[in-house]
Order: C-alpha cells, then sequence, then structure tokens
C-alpha cells in the first residue's frame, strides 16, 4: 500500500500518538500507588468512597493534557 | 439554593414517673434528634435503662441464637405480624416456650453428628486396619504382650526382624504407605518404639470389638447409614422449625430491638429524682406540631420549651455550649434531588451552614453522563433500565444509579437526536459512503422527510469523529467554565452566610476573578495561537483586561491563601481542560461505535457504493455480532460516561465550596419491617 499525504501530517500524527500514550502511561503509573490504598482504604471503611474516588482520579488529568494536544495537533494544526 | 432545613434546639422536661409514656411520645413525634448528656454540666446524671430492659435483652440474645441456629436472617421471606400479637406472645412466654423446642431439636442433631463423628473416626482406623490379618479382640488383653499398631512411612519388615519373640505384621504399599502391627514381649516394647519410629511411624488406637476387622466395618457402615437416616429425619424436623418460627422469630427480633431502643432512651438524657431534662434539635418549621403533640398526650407532666434557632452563621456555633455547637443537617431537597443526595454522602454529609450540592447534582451529572453518550440507540436502553429501576428497588445504591441512568438516558436520547443525529454511531440523515460515512439513510434506502433534518443541528446533526471535533471541545470547555464559576459562586454564598460579605470576596471573591482573568485571558491566547489574530483591538483588550483580573485575583487570594494563590494558577487551567473529556469519552464511544459498524456492515454487505442486502444466513450472523458489539459499547459507557460524570462533579465541581463533615439528623422514630401496627394502636404509638 502507498503511502499517501505529506511528512508533516505524518509527524503530527505521530506526534498525537505519542502525546496520548505517554502521558496514558504516566497516569496510570500515578494512579496504580492511588488506586491500590483507595481500594485498601474503601475496604475498611466504605463510606469514604467519594473521597477515595476524587484522590484516585486525581492523575487522570495528566492524560486529558495529553488528548488535548493530540485532538489539537490533528484538528487544529 | 438548597439549605440543609433549617433546625430549633427545645428542651423537654417533665416528670420521672412517666418517663416510659414520654419516650413513647418522642418516638411518635418522629422529628426529635436528641443531644446526648453529658454528666457534669449540672447536677443532674444520666438515667439507667428502663427496668423492662434485662428481660427483653436477655429474650433477644435468645432470639438472635435461634436465629442463628435455623439460619433465619434478614433476607428470610416471612409474613408481617400485628404489633399486638407480637407483643401477646413475647409477654406469654413465647420467646421461652420456642426456646425449649427447639434446644430439644438441635440438641439431637448435635448428639447425632457427635456420633456420626466418632463413627466416622472409627471407620477410618478400622480402614487401616483391614489389610492387617488379626481379628479385633487380639489386640488387647495380654499379661506379658505389648502391642503396637500405626501406620508407617516406609516399610520396617526388615528392621523389625531383629526383634527376638516377637511377631510382626506389615502391610506395606509404596506409594500410600503402610501399616503395621507388632506384637512383642513388654521388656522389648520401647525398642519396638524406637525401630518403628525411624520409618516414619505414627500410632493409632484400635477400636474396641469382635472378630474379624472387615466384618467390624460392616458393622460401622450400616451404623453410619443408620445414623444418617436419623440425622436427615432430625434436619427435617429443624426445617419444620425453621417455618413454623421464623415469622415470629423474626417480629420478635425486630419488636424486642425496638423496645430496648426505646429502653435505653434514658442513658442519653438527664434524669434526676423526680423529673427528667432532655435537650433535641427539632425541624423549626415542626417545633409548635410537636410541643402540641406532647403537651397533649402527657398534659401537666411536660413541658417543652424553645430554645433557640440556630442561624447559618458561624459566629451562633462557636458561642454554643460544646455539646450544642453542632447542629444536624436534614436536607431539604425535592423528590428527584432527593435520590441524589447518596451521591453527596459518598463526599460526606454537608454541614448545617452550607450548601447541600444534591441540585446541582441532580442537574449536571445526568446531563453530562447524556452528553458524554449522545446517541439514540443507545439512550432508549438507559431509559427503559432506569424507569424499571426505580419502579423495583428500593435500595439506595440501586436507586441512585437507576435515577442517573434514567435522567441520564433522557438527556441522551435528546442529545443523541437533536444535537448529533445519531443512533448506534449512525447519523440518521446522509449518503452511504463507506467507511466513513454509514447513514440510517443509506443503510435502509430511504429519505427522511426534510422537517426531520430541520429539527436538528446543522441539518444531520454533529459527527463526533470529523469536521465538529474542535466546536465539540470548544463547547466542553464551555460547559466547563459555566460549572466552575457556579461551584465558585457556591463557595461565595457559602462564606457570606457563615461570615459575611468581606470574608466571601476575600475568600472566594478572589478566586472568582482570578478564575475569569485567567478564562478571558486564555481565550485572547488561543485567538492568536490558533486562529493567529494580530494582537489589536479586542483581541488585545482582553489579553490586558484578563492578565489584569487575574493579577488582582491573584493579589487579594494571596492575602488568605499566601503563596499557594500562584501555584493554583496552572491549576484552574487544568480544571477547565479536564471537561474535554465530556467531549473526548464521547468520540472514542463514537470511534468504537464506527469501527464495529464498519466490522458488521463490511463483513455482511460489502463496502459498495450501493447497499446490497446479503442471504438470510449472513444477515442473521451480522446482526447477532451487530448486538453484541453495540452492546459492549453500551456497557462501557455505563461505566466511562458514569464515572467520568460523577468525577467532574466530585473532583472539579463540590472542591469548590463543598466542606462537609455535617452530622446526619437522625430523629427518634422507629422503622417497622416485620411488625405492623393496627390501626388501633397506630393512633396512640409509633
Amino acid at each position: 500500500m502507498a503511502i499517501e499525504g505529506d511528512v508533516g501530517s505524518g509527524l503530527i500524527a505521530i506526534g498525537a500518538g505519542l502525546a496520548v500514550g505517554l502521558t496514558g502511561l504516566g497516569a496510570g503509573m500515578a494512579e496504580k500507588d492511588v488506586g491500590a490504598a483507595a481500594v485498601g482504604a474503601i475496604t475498611e471503611d466504605p463510606t469514604i468512597f467519594g473521597k477515595a474516588m476524587i484522590f484516585m482520579v486525581l492523575p487522570e488529568t495528566i492524560v486529558i493534557f495529553g488528548l488535548v494536544i493530540a485532538i489539537m495537533g490533528i484538528f487544529v494544526m | 439554593m438548597s439549605l440543609p432545613e433549617s433546625m430549633s434546639r427545645i428542651v423537654v422536661v417533665g416528670t420521672k414517673s412517666r418517663m416510659e409514656e414520654a419516650i413513647e411520645a418522642f418516638y411518635s413525634a418522629k422529628a426529635l434528634h436528641l443531644i446526648d448528656h453529658t454528666t457534669g454540666t449540672d447536677d443532674m446524671s444520666i438515667g439507667a435503662p428502663l427496668p423492662t430492659n434485662s428481660k427483653a435483652s436477655e429474650r433477644l440474645l435468645k432470639v438472635r441464637a435461634m436465629e442463628k441456629e435455623l439460619g433465619v436472617g434478614k433476607t428470610t421471606e416471612t409474613a408481617r405480624v400485628s404489633v399486638e400479637e407480637i407483643r401477646d406472645q413475647i409477654s406469654s412466654g413465647s420467646v421461652e416456650s420456642t426456646e425449649a423446642e427447639i434446644l430439644k431439636v438441635l440438641d439431637a442433631r448435635n448428639d447425632l453428628n457427635q456420633r456420626i463423628t466418632e463413627l466416622n473416626a472409627k471407620k477410618k482406623s478400622l480402614e487401616i486396619l483391614a489389610t492387617i490379618p488379626v481379628d479385633l479382640e487380639l489386640y488387647s488383653g495380654y499379661k506379658s504382650l505389648a502391642v503396637i499398631v500405626g501406620t508407617v512411612k516406609e516399610d520396617p519388615s526388615e528392621a523389625l526382624k531383629s526383634l527376638a519373640d516377637s511377631e510382626a505384621f506389615v502391610s506395606f504399599k509404596k506409594k500410600a504407605g503402610g501399616v503395621a502391627a507388632v506384637f512383642v514381649k513388654t521388656e522389648d516394647k520401647d525398642r519396638a518404639a524406637s525401630i518403628l519410629s525411624e520409618y516414619g511411624f505414627t500410632e493409632i488406637a484400635v477400636p474396641e470389638g469382635k472378630g474379624p476387622v472387615s466384618e467390624a466395618l460392616l458393622l460401622a457402615d450400616e451404623g453410619l447409614a443408620d445414623l444418617y437416616a436419623k440425622l436427615e429425619s432430625v434436619e427435617k424436623e429443624v426445617e419444620a422449625l425453621r417455618m413454623k418460627h421464623k415469622t415470629f422469630l423474626r417480629a420478635s427480633d425486630e419488636e424486642l430491638s425496638i423496645e430496648i431502643e426505646k429502653g435505653e432512651v434514658p442513658l442519653r438524657i438527664a434524669v434526676g429524682e423526680y423529673s427528667y431534662i432532655m435537650d433535641s434539635w427539632v425541624p423549626t418549621n415542626k417545633f409548635q406540631s410537636v410541643a402540641a403533640e406532647l403537651e397533649s398526650r402527657l398534659g401537666n407532666d411536660i413541658h417543652v420549651e424553645f430554645e433557640e434557632t440556630r442561624g447559618r452563621n458561624l459566629h451562633e456555633e462557636e458561642e454554643a455550649e460544646e455539646r450544642f455547637k453542632k447542629v444536624p443537617t436534614k436536607s431539604n431537597n425535592g423528590v428527584i434531588a432527593k435520590e441524589f443526595e447518596y451521591a453527596t454522602s459518598l463526599v460526606s454529609t454537608p454541614k448545617y451552614q452550607e450548601i447541600d450540592p444534591s441540585v446541582l447534582i441532580m442537574f449536571f451529572l445526568p446531563l453530562f453522563f447524556g452528553f458524554m453518550i449522545g446517541d439514540c440507540g443507545y439512550a432508549i436502553p438507559f431509559i427503559i433500565l432506569g424507569a424499571y429501576g426505580l419502579k423495583v428497588t428500593h435500595h439506595k445504591d440501586w436507586r441512585a444509579i437507576a435515577t442517573v441512568l434514567f435522567f441520564g438516558g433522557i438527556w441522551a436520547f435528546m442529545f443523541g437526536f437533536f444535537f448529533f443525529g445519531e443512533a448506534l454511531g449512525m447519523h440518521f440523515i446522509g449518503h452511504w459512503e463507506p467507511p466513513l460515512n454509514i447513514t440510517w439513510e443509506g443503510l435502509l434506502g430511504i429519505h427522511l422527510p426534510e422537517w426531520f433534518s430541520g429539527i436538528m443541528i446543522d441539518d444531520h446533526g454533529i459527527s463526533k469523529l470529523g469536521i465538529h471535533v474542535g466546536m465539540l471541545l470548544k463547547l466542553s470547555v464551555y460547559v466547563g467554565i459555566v460549572h466552575l464559576l457556579i461551584g465558585y459562586v457556591c463557595g461565595y454564598l457559602n462564606i457570606r452566610r457563615q461570615h459575611d460579605n468581606k470574608h466571601a470576596f476575600m475568600e472566594k471573591g478572589g478566586w472568582i476573578i482570578m478564575f475569569t482573568g485567567m478564562v478571558v485571558f486564555c481565550y485572547s491566547l488561543t485567538q492568536m495561537l490558533f486562529d493567529s489574530a494580530p494582537l489589536e483591538g479586542m483581541v488585545m483588550y482582553l489579553l490586558a483586561a484578563g492578565l489584569v483580573m487575574t493579577v488582582v485575583g491573584v493579589v487579594i487570594t494571596s492575602r488568605v491563601e499566601g503563596i499557594m494563590a500562584i501555584l493554583e494558577l496552572p491549576g484552574i487551567v487544568g480544571n477547565i481542560l479536564s471537561y474535554t473529556r465530556l467531549a473526548a469519552i464521547g468520540m472514542s464511544k463514537a470511534g468504537m461505535a464506527m469501527a464495529f459498524n464498519y466490522i458488521v456492515f463490511g463483513m455482511i454487505m460489502g463496502m459498495g457504493e450501493t447497499v446490497v442486502w446479503p442471504g438470510i444466513g449472513f444477515l442473521v450472523i451480522g446482526l447477532l455480532l451487530f448486538a453484541f458489539l453495540h452492546l459492549v459499547v453500551w456497557t462501557l459507557g455505563i461505566l466511562s460516561a458514569g464515572l467520568h460524570a460523577l468525577r467532574l462533579q466530585f473532583v472539579e465541581l463540590m472542591t469548590k465550596f463543598f466542606e462537609g463533615g455535617g452530622i446526619r439528623y437522625e430523629p427518634l422514630k422507629v422503622k417497622r419491617v416485620k411488625t405492623i401496627l393496627t390501626q388501633a394502636k397506630a393512633d396512640k404509638e409509633v
């Protein structure tokens, strides 16, 4: 299959992929620790589910940033 | 905004001789949140439980023990009993007579179980001995001979030959191990034991009996079968008892628990020699009716005095006596918002002085959920499931989920129809241009009327994957700004109510200015960067205004929060960008749906310019696959859209104003499940 399009858009696509992939890894690494602790804490006291969830999802913002950059790269640039 | 209900503090004073009656009256008022008395504030100390309590506790203990033995629990299906009936039964000694009846059968069962265990142990020993050709009576009854019997792990026959004047029976199999029986002179016993111990010897006791082991084994088997038959009949008796008494047990458990709870009220209030004093909170609007009810039932033997109606200002809390400081929170929500109180309670109970976020969650949670799903095809099952859930379930967790699914489903349908114009990942309107443009019109080969496209945005709806992506992202950011601003304003209102305008301005006003400044600043910045607008005119003014507002906001906030205010600036951008997940999750769902549609339609009809319907076999397989794949998207939708919508409330919105840590309003009242009140009693009692 022949490669279509110019090198620039290819680079943008690679960049977008990297942005989502790497931030995803980062968020995952951060959430792993928080999540394990949160599950432990909820087992002890189920009433703190909400608070545990707040801490649990904090690192997720990283991947949102990555996604925004990727989408901007593809659709805006 | 919805604040918790206004509460008033009252003092109830009465004569001790009619305290029991008064406690009944407190329970029937269903509005008194008791304030525990602390000894030492005056000369009164806490009272003792009502005299009937010890008997009731004893009975409850018996009932619970019986319930445990018979396997009767909360989930057991039982009939409902009237309160009078169960009270009569309890007072006439039914608990004791039932216990005697049940104990008799249970004892028999325990006895049988014990005998079965013993016989099983005997059988096991016999099975081990079965390979040795010695009758049972020959193992014992010697004066000068010692008998050692047991299992071995290795074959000891060779070593045992060294013993003089002895007889050894060894049966050994390489893998299963073996058994050895050694008959030696009494003085050689120790030597024999030490030889055997090298071969992994474990002594066993030889059961008493006569004749060959195989016969004894048969006897044991017969005995066991007999015992099992007996046990079975006893189990049937137990089951019959369970069926007979389960209703009585559950009902008396409930009735006795209620009696004990009421009997323990004196432990929480001040009781003197002739009188008692009780402090409690009541909802302000119920004070009159509560006072009237108590006085009408107890006449001159009770006096209800109004103490204060607590305002929302924190000054009042600080000035109050320690045990009157915290006011219980009674949520003041409508029917729908009530279902969302559970979501709030997952974080914390709101304080008496702050806005209950349930109303905001009621509005935004389903809205965000619906926006992220944004598809008619997925919305309809959500609505049906939610409505069904609301109809059948009473458990608060499930009700909360069903509510979100129902209202979220309605929003999803609205968005899916009018805004996105799609169902199951396919637009209603458009040409059949696979793989990117798969539409219902093209698929079904019809042309929908003009008015149909007229009611949709942009004639055929917004496409989540394609030209409208930028617009969706912007929209989510704008939604985020509004959502966050509501959070900040609620925070401002909270502080203003708790302190005054000046405090509110310093603590939250600064934030609002800083937030607005950042928004304006970032807006003009994006204009410059993405739309390459030159730095002049409107853009320049906006940029400058934004910058000034941000700086002013930071200065104001830093007076309260110090240097942290500057560090929070990127946090504001992060908070806003966090809302892009609204678009992103919608897109990911649409992407999955598109891929699955491509797989299904590519498989059954190829991806040609025109729709070619396949044979019936392919069509059925294709439709099954279609249903399964979309079920996957739908299920993932509950998890991702639901959790992310909830997260936006918890993390982004509620952290802006919600503190929590209030105490829940728990009035004295009785909840009956298994016992019911007959009408005659209901007038006088709970």
